[in-house]
């Protein structure tokens, strides 16, 4: 048919959520809870539709270029406005939209006591956010790339401070936006360089800037290593890692859902995308590589720490997908970008089941989000108790859940690494199990710890929301499937085949299958028995009163926020206040009035030139011309 | 050649209805069709449609760069006409021959566009100045419309012979009127060629009012009917501008290392005393003469650096310059008072035209997004390749920066300045306003998307 050519349907992916934007936005004031709904909700299952579509009719071989229009063209600059679809792109379409439609589904009911125009204003940002998305993974280059990087930070603006009447949470909101805003300049400045040297930003050009196809390269090593480390830094920010990972716990100020969207479909993937979209460039930076590792692993180790003795059920998970990413940046820095993709999927679909399963409890228990206030909800919740319960197993990484998969496949290539990498993921991995479960054990076991009021109130929620956590807790289970690896099943890895086109598949060191099994089974034992020792622990509720130095270390999640108030905040507020009582209006005032006086003075001498009288104006002109044709033909001969 | 043609056919018909005794919006009428279809023959040129090849390749040769800037200069000529044309009613009774006055100097700027001879260029410099001289005067009745015709034509006699007396030289050194022979010369030049060349550069400078040769400028702006003012002041400009630009670009490239240097001195002087002295200015009519000098330093720097994207933005300029400028002109000619003062509280009462005018100050003083700040980026661009061009180009830029200081005093006086009991607002015909706004839609969309317009210089 001609109608459904490649291109359109490709095209129709980010258009659907921009036109859904758009009804939504405009109309908000119009339209009715139900039409808003229905109309998202559609736009998305559209999009999905498309992305799967697109996903199996996916042109093997090269990556499909799709130019819609040139977007810059300056000299020999030319950026232009296309799309490029290939194994790594249609991957993450799959997961932005279809996890991304169930969070819209979700939303429906979550947010239905607002009113209808506030209604529409979620929405419509809700659709906006997952445009910018698209964007940033269809885009062929890494201005498009930008320019969906910069849409996912303003949303994400606007959906923290989406309650803004708070003014905690509009302060949670600048700081998600400023701290991006602090990556996004590193961002820019790698794109900069990049032109400058090699005068594209297609990624299809990255090989021939690298000079792998017999060609002298353009980059030398300093620039890969420059614009790589720069690159990392704007991935730091948006994917939440030291020491730019601070706003994403703040963002909880957002509805829930929201909080999914960002940290499952769409915001914080961004930067592994980014890194594993580059990953040409990152290879041929050892150095970066190990950076890159290292921070990956301080912060997934950081974050689980501090989630330990979170009570916020929101802060808990906020902590433990910063962790998550940890470990992905520590897949990255290990060269297993594949790896690092797969726990991207699956964290993706865990992590949106525990958010909106927190969402779930959060809205049956009237907006408590204390989990020293909860306990005991498997009775009167026990879809949200069960495929919690599924989430909480993925991300501890129990066999078969999808988080075994990923996870194993990361602390491999971890041991590859380094032995003591592996050691401290292996001891990070515990810490998630353990934090996890007592999670898990004080929100749903033991008995009811809440109001009297609370208890009364306690129910299962609608099927718009429960619906969409049954589905994710089936596939929290089996996407894990797809990337087995070869020693359990032989051909199992369908997933490095899949992206073997876009991520070359690594040779180098093997492990023996005795070496791979025995990592397997110890993470496996280990995690068993952290999760044993927290139900031990937890399974009769009593409060922690035992205060430690340590404990109040990690209670203040390690004085971070403090420092970066100590040495970042504090004294630029004090060099503002400088440049307000005295260098703005002594220096630059002065300067700038003085400027002022002396043109206006000129021009006030100036205008007596033109006396109006002819003979005059005669006389100005001979001057010139004798003044300029004596010191042309005498003086500067 | 479709321009020449239907110009000088349109001028003798002109004429000719002023003596038939027709109605006057029947002349207007006419001559906005005349110019429309002068606008399309040029288009229809460019896609290869031509009427009479005049094969004159010794004389004149209608290359790309004059289609281009010829299109320009008849499409501003025909919204200046949906514009303006009305207000030339009110200079004088001779309604028909101002029209029949403005397609001949048409007929002139072909000559000093496609000109592959200087005695061509003579020739179309002359058909371009001697009706501005007529028009400049054409409020008979106005002493100050007499005097300024009187100055424009004693100074304009006096640049006329240093360009002959050029023209002689240059002929003398190299014995032929060919600007096209001089490409390309080599060896070193005699100081008679040198000699020519610089009394050609002083004579072109006097007709783009670049200092020291401006001193007429503001005098015979100020002092001829607005609507004419606006005409010199932008499709005259610029033609004279291309021409200077051919003039230098064909014939005397060899000879940069001499002339260059001057050519940066003369944009420098030139935006310095625009701009400086538009500061102090508190009619708006004056302000927009003064301006108009500045404007003509930016466009000096692209014949001071040559080659590169100069080229580029020549056209650029020519198109937003004269676009802007006629937009202000057109309100300008309605105003009751010309002061500053008489716009005070525009915005609130004209919203429409008031947002027009600041989308064209904005594009004259060269803020992004408009036509006018791509048009600057280009030329400095151009020039920051030239010798000393570094210097140049931050004098250039601080001298915009004193130029935003009085484009925004009218912004200031139409947004945040109550009216005066005094002075009533005219009203614009619904079509004017939507005129206007076309001219502003049409900065705003060459402000981002030049190349719509700059691909048609090379095909």
């Amino acid at each position: 048919m001609a109608m459904l050519s490649f291109p359109h349907i490709a095209y129709l992916i980010p258009l659907l959520p921009l036109l859904g934007f758009l009804i939504n936005g405009l109309g908000r004031n119009h339209l009715s809870h139900r039409a808003i709904a229905w109309i998202c909700s559609g736009v998305m299952a559209l999009a999905f539709a498309a992305s799967g579509w697109v996903f199996w009719n996916l042109p093997a071989g090269a990556p499909t270029i799709l130019t819609a229009f040139d977007f810059i063209r300056v000299g020999v600059l030319n950026i232009p406005f296309a799309f490029q679809l290939d194994a790594l792109s249609a991957l993450f379409l799959l997961i932005i939209t279809g996890i991304g439609f169930l969070i819209h589904v979700y939303s429906s009911a979550y947010m239905h006591e607002e009113s209808a125009s506030q209604y529409g204003r979620y929405f419509a940002y809700l659709n906006l956010f997952v445009f910018s998305m698209l964007l940033l993974v269809m885009g062929a280059n890494f201005v498009i790339l930008f320019i969906g990087w910069e849409g996912v930070g303003l949303c994400s603006y606007l959906l923290i401070g989406f309650w803004f009447r708070n003014p905690a949470y509009a302060q949670a909101a600048n700081k998600a936006f400023v701290m991006n805003r602090v990556g996004d300049l590193a961002f820019l400045i790698a794109i900069f360089w990049l032109i400058a040297r090699t005068g594209s930003v297609n990624f299809i050009d990255l090989p021939m800037a690298l000079g792998t196809v017999g060609q002298s390269a353009k980059l030398s090593a300093m620039d890969i290593t420059g614009i790589t480390i720069l690159l990392f830094i704007g991935a730091t920010g948006k994917s939440a890692q030291i020491p730019l990972y601070t706003w994403l716990p703040d963002a909880m100020a957002g509805p829930t859902p929201v909080s999914a969207l960002i940290h499952a479909a769409t915001m914080v993937t961004a930067g592994i995308y980014m890194i594993a979209r580059s990953n040409l460039l990152y290879t041929a930076a050892p150095l970066v590589l190990t950076i890159v590792a290292v921070i990956g692993l301080a912060t997934a180790l950081l974050a689980a720490t501090i989630a330990l003795r979170q009570n916020d059920i929101k802060k808990v998970l906020a902590y433990s997908t910063v962790s998550q990413l940890g470990f992905m940046f520590l897949a990255l820095g290990s060269g297993a970008y594949v790896a690092a993709v797969f726990h991207v999927m699956t964290h993706a679909f865990f992590k949106a089941l525990l958010f909106l399963g927190s969402g779930s409890v959060i809205h049956a228990l009237g907006g408590e989000q204390d989990i020293r206030k909860m306990g005991g909800l498997k009775k009167s919740l026990p879809i949200t108790y069960w495929t919690f319960l599924i989430g909480c197993l993925a991300i501890a990484g129990i066999f078969p859940f999808s988080g075994f998969f990923s996870k194993d496949a990361i602390l491999l290539s971890a041991f590859l690494k380094s032995p003591v990498f592996y050691a401290i993921a292996l001891f990070t991995a515990l810490l998630t199990a353990f934090y996890m479960f007592r999670l898990f054990i004080l929100t749903f076991g033991g008995s009811f710890r809440g109001m009297e009021e609370q208890r009364h109130h306690l129910h299962e929620s609608p099927l718009a929301m429960t619906l969409p956590l049954m589905l994710l807790a089936v596939l929290s289970v089996v996407v894990g499937w797809i990337g087995i690896p070869e020693v359990l099943m032989h051909g199992g890895d369908r997933l490095a085949e899949f992206l073997s086109a876009v991520i070359p598949v690594a040779s180098g060191h093997e492990v023996s299958h005795a070496t791979e099994y025995m990592l397997m089974g110890l993470s496996s034992g280990l995690v068993l028995l952290s999760i044993y020792v927290a139900w031990s622990r937890y399974k009769q509720y009593r409060s922690e009163e035992s205060e430690s130095s340590l404990t109040r270390f990690l209670d203040n999640k390690w004085y971070v926020d403090e420092a970066y108030q100590a040495a970042i905040v504090q004294p630029l507020h004090r060099l503002a206040g400088w440049i307000r009582s005295f260098f703005e209006p002594r220096i630059l005032d002065g300067a700038v009035q003085g400027v002022g006086r002396v043109v206006r003075y000129l021009s006030q001498q100036i205008r007596f030139l033109q006396s109006g009288q002819t003979g005059n104006y005669a006389l100005w002109m001979v001057i010139g011309i004798v003044l300029i044709l004596s010191i042309q033909f005498f003086i500067r001969k | 050649m479709n321009l020449l043609l239907l110009a000088a056919f349109w001028g003798v018909l002109m004429m000719f209805l002023s003596v038939l005794g027709i109605s006057r919006s029947r002349i207007r009428l006419v001559a906005q069709w005349g110019m429309g279809l002068l606008f399309l023959s040029t288009a229809a040129e460019m896609q290869g449609f031509v009427l009479y090849d005049l094969n004159a390749p010794e004389m004149l040769r209608v290359d790309r760069y004059a289609l281009v800037l010829l299109a320009i200069l008849s499409g501003c000529g025909f919204l200046y006409f949906l514009l303006s044309a009305t207000d030339m009613a009110k200079v004088g009774s001779d309604y028909s021959e101002y029209f029949a006055l403005i397609f001949f100097v048409f007929c002139g700027f072909v000559l000093v566009l496609s000109f592959t001879s200087l005695l061509m260029l003579f020739l179309g410099i002359e058909i371009v100045t001697i009706p501005l001289y007529i028009l400049t005067g054409a409020d008979k009745r106005n002493l100050k419309s007499n005097e300024a015709s009187l100055k424009y034509f004693l100074l304009g006699a006096f640049s006329t012979g240093l360009m002959l007396m050029g023209i002689t030289m240059v002929y003398g050194a190299r014995g032929s009127f060919s600007s096209m022979e001089l490409v390309g010369a080599s060896g070193i030049p005699t100081q008679l060629l040198l000699g020519g060349l610089f009394l050609m550069l002083f004579s072109m400078a006097f007709k783009v009012s670049v200092a020291p040769f401006h001193f007429w400028t503001p005098d015979v702006y100020d002092g001829a009917p607005t609507v004419f003012t606006s005409f010199m002041a932008t499709l005259v400009k610029v033609a004279a501008f291309a021409g200077f630009f051919r003039l230098f670009d064909h014939a005397f490239t060899s000879l940069t290392p001499a002339w260059q240097v001057w050519a940066g001195v003369l944009s420098v002087c030139t935006l310095m005393i625009g701009n400086i002295t538009a500061v102090f200015q508190q009619s708006v009519k004056r302000l927009l003469a003064y301006s108009s000098i500045a404007q003509a330093g930016f466009m000096m720097l692209g014949i001071y650096g040559l080659g590169g994207v100069a080229k580029e933005g020549m056209v650029l300029y020519a198109a937003s310059y004269s676009l802007a400028t006629i937009g202000i002109f057109a309100v300008l000619t309605r105003m009751q008072d010309y002061t500053l003062e008489g716009f005070n509280g525009l915005a609130k009462e004209r919203p429409w035209v008031a947002a027009s005018l600041t989308i064209f100050l904005l594009s004259l003083a060269g803020i992004p997004l408009t036509a006018g700040f791509l048009a600057k980026f280009y030329m400095l661009q151009a020039a920051v390749e030239a010798k000393y061009g570094l210097a140049v180009v931050i004098v250039s830029v601080l001298m915009a920066a004193v130029s935003v200081y009085y484009y925004f005093r009218i912004l200031q006086a139409m947004y945040f300045r109550e009216r005066s009991e005094e002075v009533s607002f005219p009203v614009f015909s619904s079509g004017f306003v939507r005129v206007l706004m076309l001219l502003a839609a049409l900065i705003l969309v060459m402000g981002v998307q030049p190349g719509w317009l700059l691909r048609y210089l090379y095909f």
